[in-house]
């Protein structure tokens, strides 16, 4: 009987094993191949003012300037994976005049490493009148947007009819930063 | 090529696993059928488990993908068949695993010595339970980013993980009340030795098209991570000596301790039919030691910045109006520590059964009947849920169980579950002298392509045994 037994355990136990041992072929280093490449898109900078908040009580404001301190392009992660940026503008202006907006990067030396420039053409009839932009980051630009700390704004209005409390329209923009991100190598 | 994909896609998600041990379930000549049902027929006088090799249990399973999908040597673009993983995953798809080991354990029959119809069984055994959902939204964010994503809220409550390593310290009652009723209770002290559970977030990130700018960027997060065992162990101060000594004290009921119980009911309907009940692991642990738990909460609506119009009426300058969004994005993902002491309930498990037990065994010597028949065969149904964090998980198993030789019992399964429709398991039991071996793996069928299972499980141990019928 035990005999019996031990030629039965082995007559299961071998097949078993055979089973276990058996793998098709796995390439675990595919992993290093790893590469994801996702697009975020967020928004940046917006505004929404009528014609009138560009005069004071006495005069017309020729230039506006302002600017904020950004840490997120020098951050280590968006170094290391941001491969491209495209910064997009829509501006709708209804105001006879025409609008130019500056955007200066600023490194931490105090440097200016980048500017860009876009216009929002007057509307002579009053009614919307759509600018689009895109600034291209890519390259050098890239370069310069990583490393870029601080960020200034600048609104002039160009030389046409003098704003007063009672000049009809508005000036609205709306803006977005597309990043395209390559994550694998560095991780 | 894309066809093949998809169907083998599909093929795969139709697997699964379960930490049901449907092949040990009922096999009354191992006594760590005990465990499974504290009131299940007993067939031994007295035992000892052989300590630390009484019962070996593991089980990884996944649901969804498999290792082989994703690795395979095909020439495939890794990143492609990564991309179909995670595009061919739901939020209910998880990774999950299970460990048991028996410490020690034993058993001994008792009662009126004409009739020992009680049994008291004992023992200790350490259990590892880790189960995590596949994230798939924030997986989603990571491959595509929120470009095409615009109004889809990708829900942060898809995290959802929970690991614990305890000791189970147990004494279970059984007692045979006639030939037609046998019940059993087994009372368990658990001692936590590490817990992590993150189960009940809440929260999306949304990005929708805004009124003043492109877009609206909603931030509405409620994430919580509770921790119990770990602090003490990534310390500074901690050296793997005295890890070592804090977890061993901790598997002797120096952890964060709990209480908790195991049911179960045999009833014999006719000389064939048999039907049995157990619900196991109905009890909680109280965290009260060593706990970190970390919160993130915050609602956010991020439209971009308004640069030159700021509130200058109020002397706000633009830095200051980005330095308060800056603020408002720190709070929201500024993660609160706290050592609130928490409650968690040990995943209860339910088994049924409806057995028929056929071909009344023959005796050689004697062409007698004897007081108490004995079949050769039994095959029936079992039932097996689980509840887990998400959803409970339920398998059905048809069995065939057959006594070869009075020394040697086999048992095959064919378990459908929620996902899988052809997980067949084999196990045998073997006795030589008095010493105790069984064996039981399930998902045979894929052991053929190990990489491409969704879940491996193997129990295996040794017993000594002194048995009530020498026949």
């Amino acid at each position: 009987m035990r005999k019996r037994i031990i030629k039965f355990l082995f007559l299961v136990i071998v097949p078993c094993v055979n089973f276990f041992s058996c793998a098709k072929e796995i390439d675990f280093e595919q992993a290093d191949d790893f590469e994801i490449s996702p697009v975020i898109e967020s928004s940046l900078i917006f505004f929404d003012e009528p014609a009138s908040s560009f005069f004071t009580s006495s005069a017309e404001i020729i230039s506006i300037k302002d600017s904020i301190s950004i840490e997120v392009f020098n951050n280590d992660f968006v170094v290391d994976n941001l491969i491209k940026a495209d910064f997009v503008f829509e501006a709708t202006n209804s105001i006879n005049r025409t609008f130019q907006i500056q955007v200066d990067f600023i490194n931490d030396a105090d440097q200016q490493v980048h500017s860009f420039t876009l216009q929002a053409l007057s509307s002579t009839d009053g009614s919307d009148l759509l600018s689009n932009y895109i600034e291209v980051f890519e390259g050098d630009e890239l370069d310069a947007l990583k490393n870029t700390s601080k960020l200034v704004f600048t609104l002039s209005l160009l030389p046409g009819d003098t704003i007063n409390p009672t000049t009809p329209g508005r000036i609205k923009l709306k803006s977005k930063a597309i990043f395209y991100l390559n994550i694998g190598d560095s991780i | 090529m894309r066809k093949l994909m998809m169907y083998f896609i599909i093929v795969s998600c139709c697997f699964s696993f379960s930490q049901n041990k449907q092949l040990l379930y009922g096999f009354s000549e191992i006594p760590q059928s005990l465990l499974l049902n504290p009131g299940g027929k007993i067939t031994n006088d007295f035992y000892f488990g052989i300590p630390l090799l009484s019962h070996i249990h593991s089980n990884v399973g996944i649901t969804g993908s498999t290792v082989y999908d994703i690795f395979a040597n095909d020439g495939i673009d890794f990143n492609t068949k990564l991309q179909h993983a995670v595009y061919g995953m739901n939020s209910k798809d998880f990774f999950s695993a299970n460990q048991q080991l028996e410490i020690f354990s034993g058993g001994f029959s008792f009662g009126s010595s004409y009739e020992k119809n009680q049994y008291l069984s004992f023992g200790v055994y350490q259990e590892l339970d880790f189960i995590a959902y596949f994230p798939k939204d924030l997986a989603v964010l990571a491959l595509e980013g929120n470009q095409n994503n615009i109004n889809r809220p990708f829900k942060t409550s898809d995290i959802n993980v929970t690991a614990e390593a305890i000791s189970v310290f147990h004494v279970g009652y059984n007692k045979k009340v006639n030939n037609k009723l046998t019940f059993g209770v087994r009372g368990k002290i658990y001692s936590s030795i590490a817990n992590i559970n993150s189960t009940k977030n809440k929260g999306h990130f949304t990005t929708t098209n805004g009124q003043n700018n492109f877009y609206n960027h909603i931030f509405n997060l409620d994430l919580e991570a509770r921790t119990s065992g770990l602090t003490s162990l990534t310390n500074d101060e901690s050296d793997s000596g005295s890890v070592v000594k804090d977890l061993t004290k901790r598997v002797f009921l120096g952890g964060n301790l709990g209480l908790g119980f195991d049911v179960g009911v045999t009833r014999q309907l006719d000389e064939q039919w048999s039907m049995d009940v157990s619900l196991l692991d109905i009890g909680f642990i109280r965290h009260k030691k060593d706990i970190e738990n970390y919160k993130i909460e915050g609602n956010y609506i991020y439209e971009g910045v308004d640069p030159i119009f700021t509130d200058t009426a109020n002397g706000q300058t633009a830095e200051d109006y980005w330095n308060a969004i800056e603020e408002d994005f720190e709070d929201i993902f500024e993660i609160d520590t706290t050592t609130a002491k928490y409650t968690t309930w040990r995943p209860i498990k339910f088994n049924a059964s409806l057995n028929y037990a056929f071909g009344e065994k023959k005796y050689k010597d004697c062409n007698c009947t004897r007081p108490e028949k004995s079949y050769l065969n039994s095959t029936g149904l079992q039932l097996f849920a689980m509840s887990r964090p998400k959803q409970a998980q339920l398998a059905l198993t048809a069995y065939y169980y057959r006594r070869l030789f009075n020394g040697l019992q086999v048992k095959a399964t064919y378990t459908i579950d929620s996902y899988s429709a052809y997980n067949v398991g084999l196990g045998m039991s073997a006795r030589l002298g008095g010493v105790n071996f069984y064996i039981m793996t399930d998902n045979f069928l894929q052991l053929k392509n190990i990489y491409n299972a969704q879940s491996v499980s193997l129990q295996l141990g040794f017993n000594y045994i002194f048995n009530k019928n020498e026949n």
